[in-house]
């Protein structure tokens, strides 16, 4: 890299130190984040709503969506919340895994609540519903969510833009899809569900993919 | 570290406010820490060396990350081990694209011959160097022939990564001219 010796490269870092604010912890800043971004969810939800997410599963079936809602809001809170972690050097990786919990639990009370769709309507349980709005609005919900939450990371310059970008990713994803279920007056089915899971694959891939221009790591 | 690590911690500190020679301290004390680091995973001493000007740089641009009051040795692994895995990777793709040639650059079967055109070539690059202002030269020197990102020649030279640019820009842009001017090819 370079044939300059360590003393001397240390003496012109020093020489050229400048005074720089040290950032707030990443819980602290997660929690901006989320204040903001759940702003921007409660503004769209005033504007635009048009349905009780509860009833989208019939009679008996709003337990069922209520916990499929928590899933998707625990998934896209842990995200946002390991990507400040990561963002930082030395923060436990663990938080790499952590929204896989609830993820995992949101597919399963999602294929659940298709499942019984399918057994109470039968083929119907199969049919295409809106899937491509759907997508649409996750990657769309998406950007517009996820905008102020890479500006916040990108200024932590991280050493390993990746994982935050992927946890960045899932995160605004997820928070998407809760907020989606206000714009969703009918049941997901099975092929509805595969939509959502490909409009969140895009979602963390674009955001992989986009990691150094948009996270601008060190 | 126990009480090294305290002690780092408030150099560290002072740093980011801005104290230099707190700075240079701190840099001093954690280098050998970051070599013994980077010697669990590199061989070559050269290489070695790399990753530890490399993690000092990267110290240097994330200095703000750092929380005072937790440890700095975690603070300071991560950043070392993320470098030295970049290294190998690195090294494993030039290994795995490049060859060793020892006369890939002859271009006469006599040794004697060739060095006379690189002697002259060289004199020639010195002369169209010798008309480049200075921040340009050193903009040159750091990003083209050092091989260093523009983050890292930012934080080495003190300018910024707009106007490194600039300067690389304009400088092979004059000796372009410069070359074309004495029929260099």
């Amino acid at each position: 890299m370079t044939n300059r010796p360590t003393n001397q490269l240390i003496d012109l870092l020093s020489s050229n130190v400048k005074p720089v604010a040290p950032l707030p912890p990443p819980l602290a800043r997660a929690g901006v984040t989320l204040a903001t971004m759940a702003l921007l969810c409660g503004l769209a939800f005033v504007l635009l709503h048009e349905s009780n997410p509860l009833q989208s599963r019939g009679p008996g079936g709003e337990w069922l969506v209520g916990f499929e809602m928590l899933a998707m809001l625990a998934t896209g809170i842990l995200a946002v919340t390991g990507a400040f972690f990561l963002t930082i050097p030395g923060r436990p990786r663990y938080w790499l895994g952590a929204p896989l919990v609830p993820f995992a639990a949101w597919l399963m009370l999602s294929g659940a609540g298709c499942y019984r769709d399918l057994v109470r309507t039968g083929p119907a349980g199969w049919q295409l519903g809106h899937s491509m709005d759907c997508m649409i609005f996750i990657v769309g919900a998406s950007l517009m969510l996820g905008a102020p939450l890479l500006w916040r990371l990108s200024r932590a310059t991280p050493i390993d833009p990746l994982p935050v970008a992927a946890l960045g990713g899932l995160g605004t994803a997820a928070l998407a899809a809760f907020l989606l279920q206000f714009f969703h007056p009918f049941a997901v089915t099975f092929i509805d569900l595969a939509v959502h899971i490909a409009a969140i694959i895009i979602v963390v891939g674009l955001t992989a993919l986009l990691k150094r221009p948009m996270l601008r790591p060190a | 570290m126990g009480g090294g690590d305290d002690r780092w911690g408030e150099l560290l500190s002072a740093a980011q406010a801005g104290d230099a020679a707190a700075y240079r301290d701190f840099l001093t004390n954690v280098t050998p820490f970051i070599r013994a680091l980077a010697r669990r995973r590199l061989r070559a001493e050269d290489a070695i060396e790399d990753v530890v000007q490399d993690v000092l740089l990267t110290v240097h641009r994330v200095r703000h990350t750092y929380e005072p009051g937790r440890p700095v040795a975690p603070w300071i692994a991560a950043i070392a081990a993320r470098r030295s895995i970049d290294s190998l990777r690195k090294r494993g793709r030039g290994a795995s694209r490049e060859i060793h040639d020892p006369i890939a650059y002859e271009t006469f079967a006599e040794p004697d011959a060739n060095k006379i055109e690189v002697d002259d070539f060289s004199k020639q690059l010195a002369k169209m160097m010798g008309e480049l202002s200075p921040r340009q030269k050193e903009a040159l020197e750091l990003v083209k022939l050092k091989e260093m990102s523009l983050v890292e020649a930012s934080a080495v030279s003190g300018q910024t990564v707009a106007s490194l640019k600039v300067n690389i820009h304009r400088a092979i842009k004059r000796m372009r001219l410069a070359a074309s001017r004495n029929g260099v090819e």
